[in-house]
Parts: structure tokens; sequence; C-alpha cells
């Protein structure tokens, strides 16, 4: 079997703060194949941004630390990396989109300069003029209409949604393998939403790149996911294919987490409580204390392992899956009560793309 | 917010042709054109210093100009501000039109813009074309053109008298002081004093309080804290006694006046631009140029720095003013360099005549009143204009 674009195993990232440990990311491990897109899911504080900064060590060290674990990326290992080999990683093979578009460039320069800096940092060779095509180039490609003259706009003069568009264009200015992106839609409103994400599908079908997308909306996972990483406090519950995670949700907090999820035409409900502490986690099960079908099993030790679910790479880290354990106890006598799978084939009424 | 597609109707009617481009490579161009011209002027300061004879003047033609260090140091600063100040306003015509619509709407800052030109305008190139003021004791207490003194203040009356009245003539046309020199010439020299002082002074503090504070920002931990407390030890040091300490040991001179506070002043400046750059370096765009593979030095320099310019220039402007009247005070004090004719000197000098003689102190007093209001308009209206936060 040839090795996967991106490995991440057992990855741990802490933070020293004066209150102690931050136990952010705590044990990680996903794969990324090229032209994959994987989700990475979870509530806010759940380490799924801390995870995506972690691949190019983007995390702030101090106080920041990859404690344990590997990230390999093509073969190499990036926690062994210089300064100098990140950089070039960085922007270079792979690329980062985003959260908040209006904070992602700079207000003092024009978006072509921006492009260009994305350009020339890894093309030492390209000329202006032709770093100013390239650019104009990408602007073309991310939709953006009438690029030449619009590339030596500021980025105040754009709307959200463009100007998304152009964070893209950045990061896909040096052909990247791997994209990351830190809930790419999340600040633009609902008719662009769908929008930035063909257009990362596009992208992503030109150029055979992997996907990492990190999100909380489980709307966007459907869309787009090829596989589903479930996480909660700084743990993976859950992984596997997206049909499957949509189809046969086995985690208590998979499963709660789409019970959250609207328009089902079920009974909405919230999960009770809130995130545990990250300084000082509780034993077992990180979501036992909020879990409906807790078990004093689930109180000691170490977070479960990942328990196979049926076939395929479909795991789980819950005590009930294990093997001789009974999963009914989770999910229920028949065994597959298809939560939200309704939406597992997206919600492709939206209208066409932009162009 | 808005859909891309109706949003880009609105900026359809703008003329794009107007529009430049600014970017890496005019910043290469000006980095380029920067270094290439103080090649030149090193190049014409070695000539100075192993060619030309020790006393003798560096240019002979056009005007004979004995380039002193502190000429040498006024020629560097300028550069400096042509090359990054306002170069890139006239490589960015669009931003420098905004700016001064901006800046337009305050007329007393415009008045005072038109008059600072003159007065700094005349300090540069004054000098290399008028003489020194030098003394006369023949044509003391001179009256400026169009007054007159009873003839017995002045000792030898150099205009017309007329019933026992001294009038003041072209020749010194804002009279002279006790010792005969020119107010007029005293005047001039002491414009470029001020503009040595107002020049010179803020940017050595404000080159290496950026530096320091967006290093430490960037940077955090032990580089804060090391440069922070380099800081907090040095707003402690008394600049004045060094300088005292200097001006016994080796004479005052205003190279001396000018370099001593230059670099160890600047620990405000670099507390307040630290404070400006650790909130931006929260910003998302920091992170997406570390994202995009820029080296720590590239962020802080394209990145941090220009987005506290802001700060900065705001900075200078409460700078400026207050080091002319600090160099204008120490001169009064008689602490200032006696060779110079800065506005302080001759108000000093003209204390004990104010009864007879008013026009000694009072001359280059309202000079130094008015360029410093002056400057406290414009600074105003820059803090406007720039500030994008007070964009309507």
């Amino acid at each position: 079997m040839t090795e996967p674009l991106l490995s991440i195993r057992n990855l741990k990232t802490h933070f020293h703060t004066d209150e102690g440990t931050v136990r952010a990311v705590d044990g990680v491990s996903l794969d990324v194949d090229r032209g994959e897109t994987v989700c990475v899911v979870g509530e806010s504080g759940s380490g799924k941004t801390v995870t995506a900064e972690s691949i190019t060590r983007l995390i702030p060290e101090p106080p920041g630390e990859i404690v344990d674990g590997t990230v390999r990326f093509d073969g190499e290992d990036v926690t062994a990396m210089s300064e100098k080999q990140l950089e070039a990683l960085r922007g270079g093979r792979i690329g980062h989109i985003f959260q908040n578009p209006q904070g992602a460039l700079n207000p003092v320069y024009t978006v072509g300069w921006q492009i260009r800096e994305a350009i020339q940092l890894h093309d030492k060779k390209a000329k202006d003029k032709e770093a100013r095509e390239r650019a104009i180039d990408l602007l073309d490609r991310v939709g953006i209409p009438d690029a030449t003259s619009r590339i030596d706009d500021y980025p105040h003069e754009f709307s959200g949604g463009m100007k998304q568009r152009i964070v893209i264009a950045m990061a896909l200015a040096s052909n990247p393998d791997l994209l990351i992106a830190d809930e790419p839609t999340t600040a633009l409103d609902v008719t662009i939403q769908m929008q930035i994400l063909r257009l990362l599908n596009q992208v992503q079908e030109e150029f055979n790149t992997g996907i990492v997308m990190i999100t909380h909306d489980l709307g966007v996972v459907a869309e787009v996911a090829d596989r589903v990483v479930v996480m909660y406090a700084g743990k993976v519950m859950e992984e596997g294919d997206v049909y499957e995670i949509f189809e046969n949700p086995s985690h208590p907090y998979t499963r709660a987490l789409l019970e959250c999820l609207p328009g089902r035409g079920e009974k909405m409900s919230a999960i009770g409580g809130s995130l545990p502490s990250t300084t000082s986690p509780p034993d077992g099960c990180r979501f036992h204390p909020r879990c409906p079908y807790a078990v004093g099993d689930c109180e000691i030790g170490e977070q479960p392992p990942m328990y196979a679910v049926d076939d395929g790479d479909h795991a789980v880290s819950c005590v009930h899956f294990e093997p001789g354990a009974d999963p009914s106890v989770v999910l229920g006598e028949d065994g597959s009560d298809a939560v939200g799978g309704a939406r597992a084939d997206g919600g492709d009424e939206t209208g066409g793309d932009a162009r | 917010m808005m859909g891309g597609e109706d949003y880009r109707d609105r900026f359809e009617d703008i003329d794009w042709d107007d529009m430049q481009r600014s970017g890496l490579d005019s910043l290469t161009t000006q980095t380029a054109g920067f270094l290439a011209s103080l090649g030149v002027v090193a190049l014409l300061l070695v000539y100075d210093y192993v060619v030309v004879a020790n006393d003798g003047p560096t240019f002979t033609t056009p005007f004979e100009w004995d380039v002193t260090q502190l000429d040498w140091l006024l020629v560097v600063t300028l550069l400096t501000v042509v090359f990054f100040a306002v170069y890139p306003l006239y490589d960015n015509p669009r931003m420098s039109r905004r700016y001064w619509r901006e800046f337009r709407k305050n007329r007393a800052a415009v008045v005072s813009g038109v008059f600072l030109v003159g007065i700094f305008g005349l300090g540069l190139v004054g000098p290399l074309f008028i003489a020194k003021p030098d003394l006369n004791v023949l044509a003391q207490y001179q009256p400026p053109v169009f007054l007159s003194v009873p003839e017995s203040t002045v000792g030898t009356c150099v205009g017309p008298v007329s019933d026992g009245m001294c009038h003041g003539t072209w020749q010194y046309p804002l009279g002279t002081t006790g010792q005969g020199k020119g107010i007029m010439k005293s005047v001039i020299y002491g414009m470029r004093v001020s503009l040595e002082v107002g020049l010179i002074t803020p940017l050595i503090i404000i080159i290496i309080g950026t530096a320091v504070g967006t290093v430490a920002a960037y940077s955090g931990g032990i580089v804060d804290e090391l440069l922070m407390r380099y800081v907090d030890i040095q707003l402690t040091f008394p600049t004045f006694f060094l300088y005292l300490l200097l001006l016994y040991l080796y004479g005052g001179t205003l190279f001396l006046l000018i370099v001593i506070f230059g670099i160890t002043s600047w620990g405000s400046t670099a507390r307040l631009v630290r404070s400006e750059a650790l909130q931006r370096r929260e910003e998302e765009y920091i992170q997406a140029a570390q994202s995009a593979g820029a080296s720590e030095f590239w962020v802080i320099r394209k990145h941090l720095v220009p987005n506290v310019s802001n700060t900065v220039i705001t900075n200078a402007s409460l700078l400026i003013p207050s080091l002319i009247l600090f160099e204008a005070a120490f001169s009064f004090l008689g602490l200032g360099d006696p060779t110079v004719p800065s506005w302080g000197q001759v108000i000093s000098a003209g204390r004990s005549d104010i009864d007879t003689a008013w026009w000694i102190s009072t001359i280059p007093g309202v000079f130094l009143f008015t360029t410093v209001l002056a400057l406290n308009f414009v600074g105003d209206a820059l803090r406007d204009a720039l500030d994008p936060r007070a964009e309507d």
C-alpha cells in the first residue's frame, strides 16, 4: 500500500501556560490521500484548528509544543524539519485557507501584491511581470470577474465571498498538493458558502489536491467530505467514510452532534454540559461526563482505542464497541437508525456557481 | 454582506487608467534607489575625509559648502525620507490622493503645511548661499526695516537717521543683535537647526523604536522580555545628565545633542509601537503570511511594520515639535552649540535687551512659536488622514 499524502500519527500538541498544560491535541491520528477531502469536525475548542496548524507547525512555539507523534507529509517528517524547510513547505506544497477572509488579507496591500507575494516567496526566479500575470490567472481561476483590473484593488473593495476567493487564490499560488482549509465558509453567508465549496471541489478535481477541511458545520461535511474525523477535547472520537458516519453514526458524541443538526425532520436536541477542561481532562473517555450511555468502564483509564465498526475503515473510540461488548446500548435495538442520513448526498439544490 | 456580482458594478465607473500598480517590484526599486544613493553619499564621504584637505570645503562649485558631520547625517536622513515616505506616495497616487483629500479638510493644516515647507525649504538651501551671520560692532541693535528706535539705543546707525530716530535698512531686514549679527541670517540658520533637530532625531528614534517594538511584539517570550526590560532601564536613564557630561568632556555640538537624544529617547516609542504591534500580530493576515511561507523578517518588515505605521507617524508628529522646543530650551540655557545660531540662542542673546531692542528675542520667538504650532496642526491633520478607523 502506498503511503498517504499526509499521515498524522498520535499527534500531541500541548500549550504550556501559567494555568497548566493545555492538551489541545492529545493523540490524534489521521490520513489524507491525494484527491481526497477529509473533514475534521467537532465543537469549538475540540482541537481541530490546532491539529490543522500543527501540520505545518504554525502553532506559536513557545507556548505551544508538539510533544509527541509524527506528521509525515509525502514521506517526510514535518516535526523534524528546520525552519527553512518549513517555510518552503508552507504555501509551497501545503496551502492554507483561513476562516475569516476579512482578516486574512493585509489591508495595506493590493490583492495583486499579496498574491504575487505568495508566488514569489516560493518561486524566487519569477519576475514581477510574470508573477503578475500568474496572479491575474489565479484570480481568474477562482472566479474573480474582470481580474485584470481588479488585481490592483485593495481588500476592502471586495465582498466577503470575493475575499475568500482571493485567499484561495493565494493558497493555490504554488499549486500545492495539500490544502488545509480552516472553516473556510464559517464567516460567509449561506449563498456564498456553496460557491466556495464548489470552487474547492473544482480545484481538487483539477489538480488532484488533498484537502483537510476543518469545520463544525455538518452540512458542509455532507457536501464535500470523503472521510470524516470527529474530534472531541483533543481526541478522535470516530472516523470513517462520510456515508458511514452519517448513516451509521456510532460514537455517542457523533450521534449527539447529528442530533444538533437542524432540518433532519426530527426533533433537534442540544448536547448538555460543555467541553471538559483541557488542562485536567477527565479520566477514561473524554466524553463520558456528557454521555447518556456512560458506564463505569468509561470513567477509568485512558480514552478507549479505536475499535472497528462493521468493516472498512470506520472506527470508533467507545467502550461499547469493544469486541465482545454490546453496541446496541448506543445504537438502539435495530442497530441502524440513520440519523441525518438523508443529507449525506448533500444539499445540491442550491444554484449554480458564480461563473 | 453583498454578493460579489452586484458589488462589482459599483467599481466599474472608476477610471482604471489612473491606477498604478505598487508592489514587490516597486519596493525593490525603492530599496535599490535608496542603497544606490547611500553608496554615492558614502563615496562622497570618503572623498571628503581622504582627498579633501582637513579644513577645506568639500565643494567649491556651484557654491562653497564644507560638509560637516551633521550635514552628512542630514543628507542621509533626507534620502531616507525621500525613499521611504515621499516615493511610496508618488508610487501610489491613488492612496496619496485619498490622504490628500482627508488632509485638505483641515484648512489650518494646509496653511501650516505651506508655511513649514517654506521654513524648512529655506533652512535647507538658505545656509548654502548665505554666509553665517558675523560679529559687527558697528551694526549693533539695528532695528528691523520700517521700524525706528531712538538713536541712543543704537551704537552706529546703519540706516537713515531722522529726528533722533534710527530707521531700519534692507541691509538688516530683521534688525541685528547686540553683537551686530543680522537676525534674518540667524533666523535662517536657525531654520536649518530646527530642521536638523526635527528630522534627524525623530528619524533615529523612529527607526530604533519601530524595530525594537515590532521585534519584541512579534517574537514574544524571552526576546520581548529582554528588549522591554532594557527599555525600562533606558527610560529611567537621565539623558540630560549624559548630555551635560559629554558637553563638559567634548564641548557642546549640535551633532552630539542630536545623536545622544536620538539613541537614548526611543524607549517610549518602542513601547507604543509594541502595544500596537501586539494587536496587529494577532491579525489573521500575519498568520496567513506565515502559512504562505514567509520568513520572520519578511513578516515583520512587510506585514507588521506597515500596519503600525499610523502609530509611528502620529508619534513622530508629536516628537518633532517637542524636540525642536527642547533644542531651543537647551540653547537658551547656553547648553547648545555656541557656534550654531539656533533660535533658542538668539532668543537668549536678546533677553537682557528686551526693553530697548525687543526684536532680538521676539522675532526668533515668533518663528519658534509659529513653527511648533504649524507642526501640531499638520500632525493633527495627518493623524486624521491616516487613521483608517476615522473613515466615514
